[in-house]
């Protein structure tokens, strides 16, 4: 259930990619101008090989992907190379050789991008807390994130593809983070797709959540359906009955998660379970509850 | 291929510094130990291809940078032609370090009085400086040769793979083939073709044979290393990042 259109800036349709053990199965992804997609799920669930089949580093079993129109497995030729000017990418740890100094980071993206602004790169660099002469492999987890953030940023990409970006980066430099993300996707042919675990961050910037779970999407929802509709019922067994016998949910929607003080059912609208069941508290949803409830929970 | 080309240099900017300091002080201790320039730049330029191509792959692995960099706009053959560049470049700089340290403790020799007959021997004459030059792309052909060998296998199984059969192939390619023919009594009545050597060897003493032996030495060495990208290219077309 892809929110895609044609129009789509990165596009995965049925992405299928088989290793050992682990299985990608036709994963179905849309991310739209002005959008930021999150791209959540658990730990080896798909997300970085998702990402990575998207940008062509490994070859797919079956299914396709794009990128700014360019398909995937063109992106590493030189047929499709070009249009990488327009992408930025920031992988989960600082991906550059430790001795670089940072100076000589931005040295690698003049060369690499005909659209690098290396002034832009000194002001964000300066902006961010780098020091030009510190070399990769000294900075913190924190700041190498801050640094691969400068690069994506200062090349004008249309695209980024953000895999865990913000891992690492204290509150302030993730608000500063995001409020950079929230301007960039502000400007027209923009758009983001963000994998994270911070799903804070998601609820924050995020137009749309995706969920992948065991190589699957699981969900595709539109990021207000979960925190702004959704809620979770905190009920006793008997509230449950009361619940699944009224209809509001059909029963094959009915999630729940039982816990040793009582049991968490997922509302899609919680105004009007509130309405209809006053007694019964009824909490708003979070990402992690929704992803909690999808992924552990039961359905009746 | 020349962004990729820059991006190598960038990365090998400090290595390559260390490296060519490096060369400068084995060039002058090879040359005051075994009383002669001739060798230095043959064992410099040969280093540094060999260093060239091990180094380059070492840094791939630090921190992803070889999954990273193809996400920058480059295909992969602009990676594996920048990296031939690159190796060219190195062992070319080795072998211009090389030369330049010979001159140098040539020069200071003649200039100063050393101790013993050391003066003497490290003076340049003709004769020094056909060997030197025969010597030279000699190893420039063997450096190239065995860059040729690993870069490919580098490009396709990553350094920590390709360093764990490195030895074996090695093995394989060029001790087997010496054992199996010694052993084999092919040989016992005598090496096939020992009289075109012989001349071949008189030939390349005469200026001429000097000029086109190392003509010849430094045009093989170019189509290797134009067989192992070709090489490379289709091994690195195919690898999971």
């Amino acid at each position: 259930m892809t929110k895609g259109s044609s129009a789509a800036l990165i596009e995965a349709r049925g992405l299928t990619k088989h290793y050992d053990g682990f299985s990608l199965e036709g994963v179905n992804l849309a991310v739209n101008e002005g959008e930021v997609v999150g791209f959540v799920g658990q730990n080896g669930a798909g997300k970085s090989t998702t990402i990575k089949a998207l940008l062509g580093l490994i070859r797919v079993d079956g299914g396709e992907g794009s990128v700014l129109g360019t398909p995937s497995d063109e992106l590493t030729r030189a047929s499709g190379a070009a249009t990488k000017e327009r992408v930025g990418v920031v992988f989960d740890t600082v991906s550059l050789p430790g001795h670089l100094r940072v100076a000589d980071v931005g040295r690698i993206y003049a060369s690499a991008f005909a659209s690098w602004d290396a002034h832009r790169f000194s002001q964000l660099t300066r902006d961010l807390g780098l020091d030009p002469k510190k070399a990769v492999k000294d900075l913190s987890r924190g700041m190498g994130m801050k640094l691969s953030l400068a690069c994506a940023l200062a090349h004008d990409p249309q695209v980024l593809i953000l895999d865990e970006a913000t891992a690492g980066l204290d509150p302030m430099a993730r608000d500063e983070a995001l409020e950079r993300l929230r301007d960039f996707v502000a400007q027209p042919g923009h758009a983001i797709l963000m994998s994270s675990h911070i799903t804070s961050d998601l609820e924050r910037i995020a137009d749309r959540i995706v969920c992948i779970d065991a190589g699957r999407i699981v969900f595709d929802l539109e990021k207000d359906a979960i925190t702004d509709s959704a809620g979770v019922a905190r009920c006793r067994v008997a509230d449950l009955e009361r619940i699944a016998s009224s209809g509001m949910v059909p029963d094959s929607e009915l999630r729940y998660l039982r816990h040793d003080y009582g049991i968490d059912v997922l509302v899609p609208d919680r105004f009007a379970f509130a309405e209809m069941f006053p007694d019964i508290p009824c909490d708003r949803m979070t990402i992690d509850d929704y992803m909690s409830l999808t992924l552990k929970g039961g359905v009746r | 291929m020349k962004r990729a080309y820059l991006i190598e240099l960038t990365i090998f900017r400090d290595y390559g510094r260390q490296l060519l300091a490096l060369g400068f002080l084995v060039a002058v201790l090879v040359g005051c130990g075994m009383q002669t320039v001739l060798a230095a730049p043959s064992i410099i330029t040969c280093m540094f291809f060999m260093m060239g191509a091990m180094g380059a792959a070492a840094y791939d692995e630090q921190n992803d940078w070889g999954r990273f960099r193809l996400t920058l706009p480059l295909s992969r053959r602009d990676v594996v032609l920048g990296r031939y560049g690159a190796i060219v470049t190195l062992g070319l700089g080795g072998m211009a370090v090389g030369l330049l340290a010979a001159f140098a403790i040539s020069a200071v020799a003649s200039a100063v009085e050393l101790p013993g007959e050391l003066s003497q021997a490290l003076a340049l004459d003709a004769g020094t400086l056909s060997a030197m030059a025969f010597a030279t792309t000699f190893c420039l052909l063997i450096g190239a040769t065995v860059a040729s060998v690993v870069t490919p296998i580098y490009f396709r199984l990553g350094q920590t793979k390709a360093t764990q059969l490195l030895p074996t192939i090695i093995v394989l390619l060029f001790v087997l083939p010496v054992v199996f023919l010694g052993n084999s009594g092919l040989l016992d009545g005598a090496l096939p073709g020992l009289e075109q050597i012989a001349s071949l060897l008189a030939y390349i003493e005469t200026p001429e044979g000097l000029a086109v032996g190392c003509a010849v030495m430094v045009a093989a060495s170019a189509v290797i290393l134009a067989v192992s990208a070709a090489l490379s290219l289709r091994l690195y077309e195919t690898r999971e990042l």
